[in-house]
């Protein structure tokens, strides 16, 4: 069988065309698993998966360990909102705490952009990068573009826009590496304060109109408002927000093709897409989410068989 | 004790020994003997392969950590990581615990200088423990014998506290010196801004932060007369503008940190936090402009902005480690990297004149009956940087178990001999 070219899934910047493929035939499978009434395989008995969570998270976590036990993974969990050092504890001590315990695999999210790269060089159990501050969340860009391949039958040539707060957004990297390694065209498009000024270093469109956004993309990957990890003003007010990089209904109407909406999510509701977008038939928020426990559980599944390989 | 430095090669521009190969004899009480081509006997005898000496050399930024913070350096291993990496002399910033703005302060850190090799010069504070809002008494530390001010790791960002130095300092012909940010734009930053902190999401510190104070200063020092060093140049565009100041004979001066001359920021696409200074690690443009501004005399001074930390500073997130590179021992290691081995006896007055002659200080002289401030090195001997010879309490190096290429093995100041 193959195997994956890296030991940990850091991120997708990390990862060759290859993997992703494999990744997204792997989760194939799976889905196919998860949709019969009994959606549990035993791949992963005997392998003890610590979900470490330094940031807040519902979906992602709830995702992993849905993943992990349908795998049948020995899953424990640890959560601290805010960084372990403001408690006293390094980062590295938590885990290597976790890890005397006899723990095979990491999942971990963290606030810090780098964070399980650090770890990686310190630590022998797998990581998997959950989502580290404004870096990446490899998961996320695979299951966002597994669910485009799963809508459009392919990925290359297609027109996607991610459209929000690029800059504090580590779904908008990870789609931006997956993207472009699988063949797409990537367009990024917000209020000029919230896209990074180097972003086209990264091969990207930039654009400033939505509306002009959405008359190019195949695909809107719109994003979040990412209040939480804003320190400073970047926009003056939602209401402005809403109003001008808001998507609704009457906005995709107008368009002279039926375009795909990707969220995800949480959805700010009236801010980002109004819920006459979210809940029409151009949206495939929840297809991502049933997607999102395949993929993981491709990811884990062959992280852990190449660790039993070696 | 008598010392012989076995033919070394003086490196000393202004004299008729210059890169002629000689004997030096230095009596027990430090003074040179005799210059010649003759050997002679001595109790200590300094020799190898390819040895060069020159006026003991100055590093006119440091950081020492004492007093406060003395888990990370103190005044004595100090003292000997700078002897190692061949400094006689260093000037040291202000960003202690308490910060040095005081005279007692001042008088604190030259307090060993008497019976000591290594001389500690002090960098007064401008403001108020370094934060930018109140002005130190800078007459009272200049009479205790501060060589300038600053507020060293920190930036004056305050305008009207700029332009109050440069007038206040007037009195006594006061350097003042600063490191150019507009932190406003520099807020949470933790690398350089470009494409790498792109790729990385870790939050830029613009170029843009470091240009916009050059141009703000020279602007008040237009205004109000003075002089001005800046301190850790870094970016290209800063360097331009520095250029055309000088071609104006304003009173500016600048150094560049040998790190900036060594690395740019694709070397953290690991997240290394050694990797991790401010100023931060710029593009290789930056880089390259900035070798060019050492050879074209832009830039006077190569400092090591030695910032030792402990391991509880470093070993940690990439965000949450604190910024700085211990340096002062592998210096001269990073110079010959930096510049690939060539042209780098052209850089020597950056480190050992050009330091004295901005802070106004006396210039050693490599004569028969001066007193011996020399540093003894060899540009072709290999050793590494590891536990058994770190002189430096913290680690914070990327050299750290790493080979180098070239040494400082000895030198000679104020009647003692270091060899290492």
């Amino acid at each position: 069988m193959a195997n994956l070219s890296v030991n940990h899934l850091l991120g997708i910047k990390n990862l060759t065309e290859q993997d992703l493929q494999l990744i997204f035939e792997t989760a194939d499978n799976f889905k196919e698993v998860i949709n019969r009434p009994i959606k549990k395989v035993p791949s992963l008995r005997d392998i003890t998966i610590a979900n470490v969570f330094f940031e807040n998270s519902t979906r992602t976590k709830l995702s992993f360990e849905l993943a992990e036990k349908r795998l049948s993974a020995d899953v424990i969990n640890f959560s601290s909102s805010g960084s372990s050092v403001k408690k006293g504890e390094t980062l590295l001590d938590t885990v290597n705490n976790i890890l005397a315990m006899k723990v095979d695999m990491i999942v971990m999210r963290h606030s810090s952009p780098g964070a399980p790269h650090f770890l990686s060089k310190h630590i022998k159990a797998n990581i998997v990068n959950a989502g580290d501050g404004t870096h990446e969340h490899p998961t996320q860009a695979l299951l966002d573009t597994f669910s485009i391949r799963s809508k459009h039958k392919k990925i290359e040539g297609l027109k996607v826009a991610i459209i929000g707060d690029i800059l504090h957004s580590r779904v908008a990297l990870s789609n931006i590496f997956a993207l472009k390694k699988l063949g797409a065209q990537v367009m990024v498009c917000g209020p000029n304060t919230l896209l990074p000024k180097y972003i086209h270093t990264l091969g990207v469109k930039v654009e400033l109109d939505v509306l002009k956004a959405l008359q190019w993309c195949d695909v809107a990957n719109v994003l979040r408002i990412q209040l939480e990890r804003q320190h400073i003003k970047y926009f003056p007010s939602i209401r402005e927000y809403s109003l001008y990089y808001g998507i609704n209904k009457s906005m995709l109407d107008k368009l002279d093709k039926q375009i795909t909406i990707m969220h995800p999510g949480p959805i700010n509701r009236g801010v980002e897409l109004n819920s006459d977008v979210a809940d029409s038939d151009h949206s495939i928020i929840l297809e991502q989410v049933e997607n999102g426990v395949a993929i993981r559980m491709a990811v884990l599944y062959l992280l852990a068989s190449s660790k039993r390989a070696a | 004790m008598s010392t012989l430095i076995k033919s070394a090669k003086i490196v000393d521009p202004g004299s008729k020994n210059h890169l002629q190969k000689k004997n030096i004899l230095i009596d027990e009480n430090g003074i040179i003997k005799k210059i010649s081509s003759e050997s002679a006997k001595a109790k200590t005898v300094i020799e190898g392969s390819d040895l060069h000496v020159s006026i003991g050399w100055f590093d006119m930024k440091a950081n020492f950590n004492d007093p406060g913070l003395e888990q990370k350096e103190d005044l004595n291993t100090g003292r000997l990581a700078a002897a190692a990496g061949g400094f006689t002399e260093v000037a040291l910033v202000p960003n202690t615990n308490p910060v040095i703005q005081s005279k007692n302060d001042v008088k604190y850190l030259q307090s060993g200088n008497k019976n000591e090799l290594v001389q500690l010069h002090a960098i007064g504070a401008i403001t108020k423990n370094c934060q930018g809002e109140d002005l130190t008494e800078m007459i009272d530390m200049h009479h205790a014998g501060a060589v300038a001010f600053s507020d060293g790791n920190k930036p004056i960002w305050n305008t009207d506290i700029l332009l109050k130095t440069l007038q206040y300092l007037q009195k006594f012909d006061g350097l003042l010196i600063n490191l150019p940010e507009d932190k406003y734009l520099t807020f949470f930053g933790t690398m350089h801004e470009g494409p790498t902190s792109t790729m990385l999401g870790l939050k830029g510190i613009p170029s843009l932060s470091e240009e916009l104070i050059v141009k703000r200063d020279l602007k008040l020092l237009d205004y109000a007369g003075g002089k001005i060093h800046f301190s850790n140049i870094s970016t290209r565009d800063a360097l331009k503008i520095i250029k055309k100041a000088k071609q104006k004979d304003k009173n500016a001066t600048c150094d560049v940190a040998v790190t900036h001359l060594l690395f740019d920021d694709r070397i953290l696409v690991e997240y290394d936090s050694n990797f991790k200074v401010n100023p931060p690690l710029r593009e290789e443009k930056d880089k390259k402009a900035l070798l060019r501004g050492l050879m074209d005399e832009v830039i006077d001074v190569i400092v090591s902005s030695h910032e030792p930390h402990d391991e509880e500073c470093k070993k940690l997130e990439f965000d949450l480690a604190d910024f700085g590179m211990a340096t002062i021992q592998t210096f001269f290691p990073m110079l010959l990297r930096a510049t690939n081995n060539k042209d780098w006896i052209d850089l020597i007055p950056k480190f050992t004149t050009n330091p004295r002659k901005i802070l106004g200080m006396e210039i050693p002289e490599i004569k028969t009956g001066e007193a011996a401030n020399l540093t003894v090195f060899d540009p072709g001997e290999l050793w590494s940087l590891d536990a058994t010879n770190n002189f430096s309490r913290s680690k914070n190096s990327p050299f750290y178990n790493q080979q180098l290429k070239g040494k400082a093995v000895a030198v000679i100041n104020n009647g003692h001999v270091f060899q290492w």
